[in-house]
């Protein structure tokens, strides 16, 4: 594999030599892409190169130009005005220009532009090879021959095109519009019309009115992320051990009885659950009735003591997390070397000590980067807070969120709650981007899952 | 300033009446000849659970003006949440939707709405009753057509309680339980009101006009820190749930409620006002928040369909709508003549919210942009009073953060 | 011996009694939830195990609700899982095969970007989403399949994971007969993937059926609940109109249960796959 990608090593031919002793279709193809491969009867790479070229003039003049200047204020008129329409006899508004759109166009017209330059920088590359091929008196692939090269040493091509032009459409333009928005005063007072305001939203939640909630809700979030990642993972190989210990019948039943409950969609086992455990519900009535509790608790309700909120959230997703990490521990178990775990039992070592120096660490090296990933997870854990808690209980010392809140809820409440404070949450998600690099970052250091990647 | 207005305001009712007085039906009847000529295509947004009647006032619409277009759709998330559901692409959104008062003034400074025109502001000033009027106007336009008027009242099993024991809160809670919710503002900062404060000055409309950070505060959330001690004041996320079983004697709720209360209860439903509650060693009365339904042109529908939006408007607000509105989901009107119509007049659920819909027992939701950062806030002070989450020493810094926060003007 | 033999007597026992209470603690709730929704019950809450009164109303009324039109919904994430099913599993094979396997230029920085993409929260993102399949007119199902088969590309690693295990070996000496890449790809990679395609096609599948945030941005804006997915449709029913939640809380809770269902078993039959698919991207380590 790595002797291929050294033969396809540019032979010396500089851009200069290109444009010098090239012939005109050469010093063309400069400006208009596509022309030398045409000359030289390569008509699909040819018309591809020139046809994008001439659609991205085309998109520029009639439209991309007005979208990037339009990026640079986001929109000239920021105020509304409220005019009298005499001949209908009814106000009507002039609505300032719409910046959420203005801003979409333009992140959409840089990445056009961007991939544009990229487009080129392929087609000086495409023309430096057909000019060494033709220099070096080499073959010249045909047109069949380039199509082909799809199905074959450019099968990448073939297969990536669609996947990234999803990728473009769908994540990167919206992750670099959340990205831009970060830097404007999109909020409930400019919710039309905004502008760049620079870091000053950072400010509002780092320093600002939202730092006395940001920072705890972020401990609270390290300390979930955690707990969850930690207990679930735990517990899950505890009682795959269970289920494959000696002597237990119907494996796959018993398996099956925790399955179901992970299987159920969490939309409705989560609300449920948030029913359940009311101060009013089911559970508390059970426990009352056989007398194991003398007042019902109040596990998660909006009023309920943080503490006890924030374990019942922990056991809850224990609930949910447990048959899953059980199925995975059970498939790692049923692989693991038998013989080192005779071995120990041969030297008396108990159940406890195989467990503890054989099995567990074994499983834990197998499972370290699904754990990694499944913190990260955990960390953007939307569903069992939102569904369960909604962040509740009530805290008086926070700006707009709960006692379980995650960073993640909480950016969600500061979008589509009332406050509508757009731009605090876009910096919330920048914070836990920052956050879960980090923590992955140093994670995939240490377990080098990634090094050949 | 205020004084002016008021004189200009009364001017021009005084006017407007004498106008219509004077022109009386030949007015009307020209509306009726051009009603024919008014077109556009209009969307019209209502609750989920609204649709049905809506399609019938419509209907009753397209009699009128046949040459308007009018498709009636749920809006996404309920007119509580009009505000961001407009917000979220106002162009997508309706022409003519449902949106309560206390987000009027947010969405008319972000210019998601236009203002009504002076002869439909002489309209409502006319036939609604004067604190709906009220309650729809934001810096001395008026925003929304008035339709109903959401004040909570007291509902109780009559089996339990008598209607003399609900008169004051000491009686009710020593003879039955009382099943509420500390956590939902929207119930218990009215408390604040009854201790003698104001939520935006007595116009709500000036920011730094609430002054609940003093003595009179501190009584309220006195008084919320007794009620966790009291064992008849039962604290619950499902208060009809506490009804029907019997484990509770009364709530406090919306109309909106109400049906479901009484589909409950059966014969032993009752209604009454709220009571007298003792806040910082007076006996006052318990008040509530005043909400107003309402409907509201979206700015964003095009010049030409503006009239026509308008006019939808205005019609699904009319008496006649208001009243289908009573029949199929006990909406409160706020037209003067719908209210004193006899099967509104004789209704003790109707009869419960008008009373507290009067001065001095209820206070008009605040149309403030702040009232979002008020609403998140609230809820937690109050329940950190009930829960004793904040112990008494602390109640003064306490309201000072809350006053300093929902004060500030961005 | 024989005291020894009791020892392992009891121990079996007491590890089956554990097994069973534990059982038990994990499936009560389950239990309760599908009988709650045979509770006949009006105040929007279920304060007991069992219910009071037992009725099937509520299933009848889900189906014949005007309101909410549950029979449409059903229809149309069926419609969403099928063909986003489709497409996902394709682009997502195709990435994930093509990362493992071929090497590029583009193919590190490729990964990069993948692994940054995948570190935002994807809520911000909705706003943004919102507009653009505004601009295409595709406030629709067909902009929810475009949304789901558009971050398929990214949900490479389990399958990418699964494509390293299998030896280069086998691909080589494909080469060496004259195979071109594609021929590789397609009667090679492809047929040996098929743990790994069921399990990309059964989340892609669950998908619709659980997401109720991205697929309400996208289909509330019509207006018309008979454009719903099933998930949003539900969420919808409690999220609304005051007072609406008490009204329709067990009709809501039998539609749940009527979607749990085929989903449950769907899952527990594939669980198999699953495991595989989770085990093929640890096992890199």
């Amino acid at each position: 594999m790595f002797n291929r990608k050294k033969k396809h090593l540019p032979p010396a031919a500089t851009f200069r030599e290109v444009w010098q002793k090239g012939d005109a279709s050469f010093k063309l193809s400069f400006f208009f892409m596509g022309l030398a491969q045409l000359k030289h009867k390569q008509w699909a790479k040819g018309i591809a190169y020139l046809g994008l070229e001439v659609a991205f003039l085309i998109w520029l003049v009639f439209t991309g130009i007005s979208s990037l200047r339009m990026l640079s204020n986001l929109g000239a008129i920021k105020q509304k005005k409220v005019v009298f329409d005499e001949a209908q006899g009814v106000y009507i508004t002039k609505l300032p220009d719409n910046s959420v759109v203005i801003l979409l166009f333009g992140v959409l017209s840089v990445i056009l532009v961007v991939a544009m330059i990229g487009l080129y920088i392929s087609n000086l590359n495409s023309v430096r090879k057909l000019y060494v091929q033709l220099r070096d008196g080499e073959h010249v692939p045909t047109n069949s021959e380039d199509l082909h090269s799809l199905f074959d040493s450019r099968l990448h091509t073939t297969l990536m095109t669609i996947p990234i032009i999803g990728i473009v459409a769908f994540n990167i333009l919206p992750t670099l519009y959340m990205i831009s928005m970060a830097f404007t005063n999109y909020d409930g007072k400019h919710a039309i019309g905004f502008s760049w305001t620079g870091f000053k939203a950072f400010g509002n939640v780092l320093t600002g009115d939202l730092a006395g909630t940001f920072f705890p809700v972020l401990g609270w979030t390290l300390v979930w992320a955690v707990m969850a990642t930690a207990t679930t993972f735990f517990f899950g190989v505890l009682l795959a051990l269970l289920i494959e210990s000696k002597g237990i019948q119907h494996r796959a039943f018993w398996r099956t009885i925790f399955v179901i409950v992970y299987a159920v969609p969490q939309f409705v086992s989560l609300l449920m659950m948030a029913q359940f455990l009311d101060l009013q519900g089911p559970l508390n009535n059970i426990l009352m009735n056989w007398h194991l509790i003398a007042h019902p608790i109040n596990f998660i309700g909006a009023s309920a003591n943080p503490l006890v909120a924030r374990i019942t959230v922990i056991v809850v997703n224990m609930w949910i997390g447990i048959p899953v990490s059980m199925l995975v521990s059970t498939a790692i178990i049923q692989n693991l070397p038998q013989d080192q775990i005779e071995a120990a039992r041969m030297d008396g070592a108990n159940a406890f000590q195989v467990f503890n120096n054989i099995t567990f660490p074994q499983i834990l090296f197998v499972m370290a980067p699904a754990l990694i990933q499944q913190f990260i997870g955990n960390i953007n854990n939307f569903n069992v807070i939102f569904l369960l808690t909604k962040g509740f209980p009530m805290n008086n010392n926070y700006n707009g969120a709960g006692d379980t809140d995650l960073l993640v809820t909480w950016l969600y409440n500061l979008v589509f709650g009332q406050t509508q404070r757009y731009n605090a949450s876009a910096v919330l998600g920048i914070l836990i981007f920052l956050l879960s690099a980090t923590f992955s970052l140093i994670a995939y250091r240490r377990t080098n899952a990634f090094k050949e990647g | 300033m205020t004084s002016w207005k008021k004189v200009t305001m009364g001017s021009a009712a005084v006017l407007a009446a004498v106008m219509l007085a004077a022109c009386g039906k030949s007015s009307t009847e020209s509306t009726k000849t051009t009603s024919k000529d008014l077109t556009g295509t209009v969307k019209l947004w209502v609750d989920t659970t609204n649709v049905d009647y809506y399609k019938t006032i419509v209907k009753n619409f397209s009699k009128k003006y046949p040459k308007v277009n009018v498709t009636v759709t749920q809006s996404p998330n309920g007119s509580a949440n009009a505000k961001t559901d407009v917000g979220k692409d106002p162009s997508k959104a309706a022409d003519v939707f449902q949106v309560p008062n206390d987000q009027l003034g947010s969405m008319a400074d972000q210019g998601y709405i236009n203002p009504l025109s002076p002869a439909a502001t002489k309209a409502v000033k006319k036939d609604d009753v004067a604190v709906a009027a009220d309650a729809v106007t934001w810096k001395g336009k008026m925003y929304a057509y008035p339709t109903d008027q959401q004040a909570q009242t007291l509902y109780y099993n009559k089996s339990m309680l008598s209607a003399d024991d609900v008169k004051s809160w000491k009686t009710l809670t020593a003879k039955g339980v009382l099943a509420t919710d500390f956590t939902n503002a929207y119930n218990f900062y009215p408390i604040f009101f009854s201790a003698g404060t104001q939520l935006y000055g007595k116009d709500g409309e000036t920011l730094k006009g609430t002054n609940i950070n003093n003595a009179k505060g501190v009584a309220a959330m006195t008084w919320f820190a007794e009620q966790k001690q009291n064992k008849n004041v039962m604290q619950t996320s499902n208060t009809l749930n506490q009804m029907k079983s019997g484990h509770a004697a009364a709530t406090i709720d919306g109309p909106w409620n109400a049906a479901n209360i009484k589909k409950i209860l059966g014969k032993n439903f009752a209604v009454a006002p709220y009571p007298t509650i003792n806040v910082g060693g007076k006996e006052v009365q318990m008040q509530a928040f005043l909400g107003i339904g309402s409907f509201a042109v979206n700015s964003h529908t095009a010049t030409k369909n503006q009239k026509a939006a308008a006019t939808l408007a205005q019609f699904v607000t009319n008496k006649q709508s208001q009243l289908i509105g009573y029949r199929h989901n006990g909406s409160i009107p706020v037209n003067k003549s719908a209210q004193t119509s006899k099967e509104v007049a004789d209704d003790p659920v109707a009869k419960a919210v008008m009373v507290m819909s009067q001065p001095g027992n209820s206070v008009v939701m605040p149309k403030m942009t702040q009232m979002a950062t008020f609403w998140n806030l609230s809820a937690p002070l109050i329940n950190g009073a009930y829960t004793g989450s904040i112990k008494p020493a602390q109640y003064a810094t306490k309201l000072d953060t809350f006053v300093n926060a929902i004060s500030k003007d961005n | 011996m024989t005291s020894y033999r009791a020892q392992r007597h009891l121990s079996l026992a007491l590890r089956y009694l554990l097994l069973i209470v534990l059982a038990v603690i994990w499936i009560v709730p389950i239990v309760w939830i599908v009988l709650a929704s045979f509770s006949a019950n009006d105040t929007g809450f279920v304060s007991t195990f069992f219910p009071e009164k037992y009725t099937i109303q509520n299933y009848v009324d889900i189906f014949t609700s005007t309101q909410f039109p549950f029979v449409y919904w059903i229809r149309n994430t069926l419609f969403v899982a099928v063909i986003s099913t489709i497409l996902s599993t394709f682009v997502t094979i195709c990435v994930a095969y093509t990362l493992s396997r071929l090497r590029f230029h583009f193919r590190k920085p490729f990964l990069q970007i993948a692994l940054v993409l995948g570190m935002f929260p994807g809520f911000m993102s909705m706003i943004a989403l919102y507009y653009i399949l505004k601009s295409f007119n595709m406030l629709n199902l067909g902009g929810l399949i475009l949304v789901y088969v558009g971050g398929a590309g990214l949900g490479f690693y389990v399958a990418k994971g699964f494509f390293d295990t299998i030896p280069v070996a086998i691909d080589e000496a494909a080469v060496m007969d004259g195979a071109t890449k594609w021929q590789v790809f397609w009667h090679i990679g492809l047929p040996m993937s098929r743990p790994i395609i069921v399990y990309t096609a059964l989340m892609a599948f669950i998908a619709p059926w659980i997401d109720f945030i991205f697929s309400g941005i996208i289909l509330s804006a019509s207006g018309n609940s008979k454009n719903y997915t099933i998930a949003y449709g539900l969420y919808n029913m409690l999220n609304g109109t005051l007072g609406k939640s008490t009204t329709f809380f067990t009709q809501f809770i039998a539609g749940c249960v009527i979607i749990a269902v085929p989903i449950t078993i769907f899952f527990v039959i594939m669980q198999k796959f699953y495991v595989s698919g989770i085990t093929a991207g640890a096992d890199k380590g």
